[in-house]
C-alpha cells in the first residue's frame, strides 16, 4: 500500500481536531425528543419488557461514537489516497515527451481556439491519469532544448503540475535529443513506454526520429495534434549601415508565407517605440518576400520588425498571422566605431595627411614621426592602430611593424625593410600602364598619366592582387594574409599623384577597404541552444577577454566564459542580447546582439511526416486505457463513508423519518 | 396543572350540522324500534299500566277493581290482571374528560361529547330522563337529570362548559355516579379506560349497584397503533396525566409491542364486561359519531 494523497504529518492535526470535535458533541448530553402519550403504564410494560437489551442501550452510545470515529478515520484514509500494490501486476514506466515547439502554439483542430500545446496537455494529463500507483512516468518537454520537466515520479499531482507549466517556445524541437533521453530514462525500467506528443511540424531530423521511433525496443507511439497550417513569418530582418552615409542605415526583412492560401499582413518597423515605416504585403503559398525599407535614421541603434494583421482584404486574402511568436524580430543597427589610423611620416606629405583628415568623420587619426617609429617596443600608437601608413619618404622605415594592416609608400627606397612584399627592381619615369579597376582600391581611381620620377617594381606571391603595372611590372601589390599589406612601389612625392583628384579618393578608398576588412558585425544571431560567437564578429576587441557578461532580453544575466575570443550564447529567446566585456582590453565594452527566430523550418506548421511510415504510428483518437477498478481507491472508501452514514441514520437516528 | 373549563372546540362541537344529524338519527332511531318499543320503557314488575300483562291468583287484599270477572264467570277461578307498568329509565351518560382524552388534540374527548349527546338526544326524545357526569380525577361535575327533548341544549351547555383534565380513574368516577344515583338505571360510560387498574372495576362496580353499565371505549386508532406514526429513536415519554418521563428507544419492535399490548388490553377489558354482562363497544374517532349511534341502536346493546 503506498500513499500519494496528504502525509500523516498533515493529516494527524486534523484528524485530532475532527476526533476531538466529535468526542464532545458526544460527551455532551443527548437532548432526547419529548413525546406526550395518554397511557403511559401501558409503555411503562412494553419498555419493562424490553430490559434485555440495556446493556446493548447502555453501549448504544459508545457505539456511535465509535462509528463516528471511524467515519473520521475513514475519511482521513481516503485523504491519504492509498493505493493497494496488489492491485497493481504490471507497473509501467512511462516518458511523456511533449512538443513545446514554436508550432505548437499554433491553433489546434480539436477544439475552438484552443492551441496545439493544449490539445496535447489534455492528452498527456489524460495519460497521467490513468497511472496507477505503481506506475511512474515523467514528462520530457522539447523544444530548441531538451528537459525532463518531471523526474520519474508516481505522484500524479507532480506531473500534472508539470504538464500544466509547460507551454510553447521559441525554435524548433529536438526531437532526436529528446527521444535519446526518454529511452534512456525508461529503458532499464519495468514496462517501459513513450508516448510522444506532436503536431508533427518539426525538421528533417524530427521526422527522422519518429521515423526511427518504430524501430526501437521500448514501445513508442507517437500521437498527433492536428491544425491548420496557416502562417505568416519573419524569417530574415537585418539593419546595415550605408557606407558612406553611416549616419543612416536600410533595414532587409523577408516575410515568408507559410500557410496554404493567399495572405496579407501588414510589416511594421520601429525603432524605440516610434514606427519607422510600415508596408502591405500579399503573399502566395510558400512565398517569401524580401522588402528593404531604406534611408532610415541610425539615431537608435535597436530596430524592431513586426507583423501586424489587415484590417480589411478582399475575400481571397487572409489575414491568419498563425502563431505569434514569429511575427516579430530584432535588428541592431552596427555601431559607429572610427577606424584608427597611424601615419608614420617625415612630416612632408601634407597632402597624404590632408586627405586622411578629409575623412576625419570616421577615422581617427593620428600621426607619428619616424623617430618614434623605430623605437622599440614600438610605441601604442603603432600597436593599437587598425591601418599604419608609412609615408617616410627619404627616412629608413622601422625594422618591425605590427600585425595589423600597412600601407606602404615606395618601401624599398633603400635596400633593407620591413615590407612583405619583395623588391623586384628600380625603375625610372615609370608609367602606369596598367591598372585593376574593378578592385574596390580603385573604384573612381584613374592613374592613367600620372607621371612618376622613380619607383620600384615589386615581386608577387600567390594569392597577391597586382593594383597596377608598369609595362607589365607590378607597382602597386595588395597582399592579404590574416591583415592586407598594401605596397606602393613609389613615393607620392616624387609623382604629381597627390595634386589629382584621383589621391584622395585612392587613400579613401584604402581606409575603406580596411574598415571592410575589419571584424564584422553580426547584426542577428539564430535562437538556438548553444552557438559559438566571435567577439570581434560582434565588434568586441577580444584581446584578453576572458569572461562576458550576456544579459538577456528577459534581464537576466550571465557570465560566459570567452576562449581565444569566442564564447557560447544561450539564446532561448529572441531579441536583444547585450554583451559586456568583463576583462582585457576592451573591459566594460558593451555590444548588443540582436536574436531572431528566423527558423523556416521551426515556423512552418505542416507536418513534415505525413505519408512517411511514422504516420502509420499515428494514432489519432485513442482513449487513454481505462482504469482497472474506474477510479482510485479513495473514492471507494468515501462511498462506503456515505454508505454507513446512510444505514446509521436510517438505524439508529431517523431523522429523516420523524 | 388547572382544570381546563371548556373541552376542546366547545363552540364547533355542537353545531347547526350536528343538530341536523341529531334528528336524522331521531328518525332513524323511531323507525327501527317501531312495534317493538312504544316510546315509555317497560318494567317487569305489574302495575298501573295500560296493557295486560299476566294473570295471577287472587290472594286477600288484592285489588278486586283487576279481577277478571270474565274469567270468573266462565271458570269461577279469581285470578287478578297484571298489567306492565309504564315508568320513564334513567339514563346516566358518564364523559371521561381526563387528560389522556384531551391528547392529540382532544379528538378522542370531542367524539364522547358527540356519542353523548347524541345518545342524551336520543333519549330525551324517548321521553327518558337523561343526567350526564363529566368525572376525572381531578373534576366530578353532574348534570341531574333532565326530561323532555328541550332539555338538549342544556347537555349541550354543560357538556361545553365542562371542566376538563385531571389523570384517569375510572372505579372513582363509577363510585360517585353509583352515589350519586338516587335510581339505577343505564349508565354509559364513555371513556378510554386507560386505567389499568380501575377501568373494568368502576364498570362492575356500577354492576353491584344494579345499574345496567354499558362501556364505550373511545381510541384514537393511531394512538393505539403507534407504528403508523412513524416515531423512531430515542425519546423522553411524558404521560399526558402527569408523572416522570420516561427514556425509551423506540424501535419498530417496541412499537409492536405496545400496539399489541394495548390490543390485549382492550380486548381484556371487553372480555371482562362480556363475561359479566356489561355492555362493550369499541368506538375508534375515525368512524362518524352517527355511525356509531347506528351500529349500536341496530345491535340492540344500549336500548331495549
Amino acid at each position: 500500500m503506498i500513499f500519494t494523497g496528504w502525509t500523516l504529518a498533515q493529516l494527524a492535526p486534523w484528524f485530532a481536531i475532527g476526533a476531538t470535535a466529535v468526542t464532545g458533541l458526544y460527551l455532551l448530553r443527548m437532548r432526547r425528543r419529548q413525546v406526550e402519550v395518554p397511557f403511559a403504564a401501558l409503555w411503562e410494560q412494553v419498555a419493562r419488557q424490553s430490559e434485555s437489551r440495556k446493556i446493548w442501550r447502555q453501549f448504544r452510545r459508545i457505539f456511535s461514537w465509535l462509528i463516528q470515529i471511524m467515519l473520521l478515520a475513514l475519511v482521513g484514509f481516503a485523504l491519504l489516497d492509498p493505493k493497494p500494490t496488489t492491485w497493481l501486476h504490471e507497473p509501467t514506466t512511462l516518458a511523456i515527451v511533449i512538443d513545446r515547439s514554436l508550432s505548437m502554439s499554433a491553433v489546434s483542430d480539436t477544439r475552438e481556439g484552443e492551441r496545439r500545446i493544449d490539445a496535447a496537455k489534455h492528452d498527456a494529463v489524460g495519460w497521467v491519469r490513468t497511472l496507477r500507483s505503481m506506475d511512474r512516468a515523467l514528462v520530457i518537454a522539447v523544444g530548441e532544448t531538451v528537459a525532463a520537466l518531471a523526474p520519474l515520479t508516481s505522484d500524479i499531482s507532480v506531473l500534472l503540475d508539470t504538464i500544466d507549466a509547460i507551454e510553447p517556445a521559441f525554435g524548433e524541437a529536438d526531437l532526436p535529443r529528446a527521444l535519446a533521453l526518454a529511452e534512456h530514462a525508461v529503458r532499464d525500467q519495468p514496462g517501459p513506454r513513450i508516448v510522444i506528443l506532436t503536431d508533427g511540424a518539426v525538421d528533417p531530423a524530427g521526422a527522422e526520429a519518429l521515423t526511427a521511433c518504430r524501430t526501437l525496443v521500448t514501445p513508442c507511439e507517437v500521437r498527433q495534434v492536428v491544425g491548420p497550417a496557416q502562417n505568416l513569418a519573419i524569417t530574415a530582418f537585418a539593419a546595415r549601415r550605408y557606407p558612406f552615409r553611416r549616419d543612416q542605415v536600410e533595414v532587409l526583412t523577408e516575410v515568408s508565407n507559410l500557410g496554404d492560401s493567399r495572405a496579407a499582413v501588414l510589416l511594421d518597423i520601429e525603432a524605440g517605440g516610434v514606427s519607422l515605416g510600415t508596408r502591405r504585403l500579399e503573399l502566395d503559398p510558400g512565398e517569401r518576400k524580401r522588402e528593404v525599407i531604406a534611408d532610415l535614421d541610425a539615431a537608435r541603434d535597436r530596430i524592431t520588425a513586426r507583423l501586424l494583421p489587415v484590417s480589411s482584404v478582399d475575400d481571397h486574402l487572409t489575414t491568419d498571422l498563425g502563431p505569434t511568436l514569429d511575427d516579430v524580430a530584432y535588428a541592431v543597427v552596427p555601431p559607429l566605431k572610427p577606424l584608427d589610423v597611424t601615419l608614420v611620416t617625415d612630416r612632408n606629405d601634407l597632402f597624404l595627411e590632408a586627405a586622411l583628415l578629409s575623412l576625419d568623420d570616421h577615422i581617427r587619426l593620428q600621426t607619428l614621426a619616424i623617430d618614434r617609429a623605430l623605437e622599440t617596443p614600438p610605441p601604442p600608437e603603432l600597436a593599437e592602430a587598425k591601418l599604419i601608413i608609412f609615408d617616410t619618404g627619404a627616412e629608413p622605415l622601422p625594422r618591425v611593424v605590427p600585425e595589423t594592416h600597412v600601407v606602404f609608400f615606395d618601401p624599398w627606397r633603400h635596400e633593407s625593410g620591413p615590407c612583405p612584399i619583395l623588391k623586384r627592381a628600380d625603375v625610372t619615369r615609370p608609367f602606369l600602364t596598367e591598372q585593376l579597376r574593378r578592385h574596390p582600391l580603385l573604384d573612381d581611381v584613374v592613374l592613367k598619366d600620372v607621371n612618376i620620377a622613380r619607383g620600384t617594381t615589386l615581386t608577387t606571391e600567390v594569392g597577391d592582387t597586382v593594383l597596377v603595372r608598369s609595362l607589365g611590372e607590378p607597382l602597386a601589390v595588395l597582399r592579404e594574409r590574416e591583415h592586407a599589406t598594401l605596397a606602393i612601389g613609389f613615393d607620392p612625392r616624387q609623382s604629381d599623384f597627390p595634386l589629382r583628384t584621383a589621391f584622395p579618393l585612392f587613400i579613401d578608398n584604402i581606409v575603406r577597404f580596411v574598415e571592410q576588412r575589419s571584424p564584422g558585425f553580426v547584426a542577428s544571431a539564430p535562437l538556438g541552444q548553444s552557438q559559438e560567437l566571435l567577439l570581434a564578429d560582434l565588434g568586441l576587441d577580444p584581446t584578453g577577454v576572458t569572461r562576458i557578461r550576456v544579459l538577456t532580453p528577459g534581464g537576466v544575466a550571465q557570465d560566459t566564459p570567452v576562449e581565444r575570443g569566442r564564447f557560447r550564447l544561450q539564446a532561448a529567446i529572441p531579441g536583444v542580447y547585450a554583451l559586456t566585456s568583463l576583462d582585457g582590453t576592451s573591459v566594460g565594452t558593451t555590444v548588443d546582439v540582436a536574436v531572431n527566430q528566423a527558423d523556416l523550418e521551426a515556423s512552418d506548421l505542416h507536418p513534415r511526416f505525413a505519408g512517411t511510415p511514422a504516420e502509420e504510428l499515428t494514432v489519432m483518437t485513442p482513449a487513454p486505457p481505462a482504469s482497472a477498478l474506474g477510479g482510485p481507491l479513495w473514492t471507494v472508501i468515501m462511498l462506503c463513508c456515505a454508505t454507513i452514514i446512510a444505514l446509521e441514520w436510517g438505524t439508529y437516528h431517523r431523522r429523516l423519518t420523524v | 396543572m388547572q382544570p381546563r373549563s371548556h373541552s376542546p372546540a366547545a363552540s364547533d362541537l355542537f353545531d347547526e350540522a350536528f343538530l341536523a344529524r341529531l334528528e336524522l338519527l331521531q328518525v332513524i332511531a323511531r323507525r327501527l324500534f317501531r312495534g317493538r318499543q312504544r316510546a315509555e320503557r317497560k318494567t317487569r314488575k305489574s302495575g298501573h299500566g295500560l296493557e295486560f300483562a299476566d294473570h295471577r291468583d287472587y290472594s286477600p287484599g288484592d285489588d278486586i277493581r283487576y279481577l277478571d270477572w270474565t274469567v270468573w264467570v266462565r271458570l269461577r277461578h279469581a285470578l287478578i290482571r297484571l298489567f306492565e307498568e309504564d315508568e320513564d329509565l334513567p339514563i346516566r351518560i358518564v364523559v371521561d374528560v381526563s387528560d389522556s382524552m384531551l391528547t392529540r388534540g382532544g379528538g378522542k374527548l370531542r367524539y364522547a361529547q358527540q356519542i353523548g349527546a347524541a345518545l342524551a338526544y336520543v333519549g330525551l326524545a324517548n321521553l327518558d330522563r337523561v343526567g350526564l357526569t363529566c368525572m376525572s380525577r381531578r373534576s366530578h361535575v353532574t348534570l341531574p337529570a333532565v326530561r323532555g327533548k328541550g332539555r338538549i341544549f342544556r347537555v349541550f351547555d354543560f357538556l361545553r362548559s365542562a371542566p376538563v383534565g385531571g389523570a384517569t380513574d375510572i372505579r372513582q368516577g363509577c363510585s360517585r355516579v353509583a352515589a350519586q344515583s338516587q335510581q339505577p338505571g343505564l349508565t354509559i360510560v364513555l371513556s378510554d379506560f386507560y386505567d389499568l387498574e380501575g377501568a373494568f372495576e368502576g364498570l362492575n362496580l356500577l354492576r353491584f349497584r344494579r345499574h345496567e353499565p354499558i362501556a364505550i371505549q373511545v381510541l384514537d386508532p393511531v394512538e393505539a397503533d403507534p407504528t403508523r406514526t412513524g416515531l423512531r429513536g430515542d425519546v423522553s415519554l411524558l404521560d399526558a396525566e402527569g408523572g416522570i418521563a420516561r427514556e425509551v428507544t423506540l424501535s419498530p419492535a417496541t412499537l409492536r409491542a405496545y400496539r399489541d399490548a394495548h390490543e390485549r388490553f382492550c380486548r381484556q377489558l371487553e372480555q371482562s364486561c362480556r363475561s359479566r354482562g356489561i355492555g362493550y363497544v369499541r368506538a375508534n374517532i375515525d368512524i362518524p359519531f352517527d355511525d356509531l349511534i347506528l351500529r349500536l341502536f341496530r345491535t340492540g346493546g344500549i336500548l331495549r
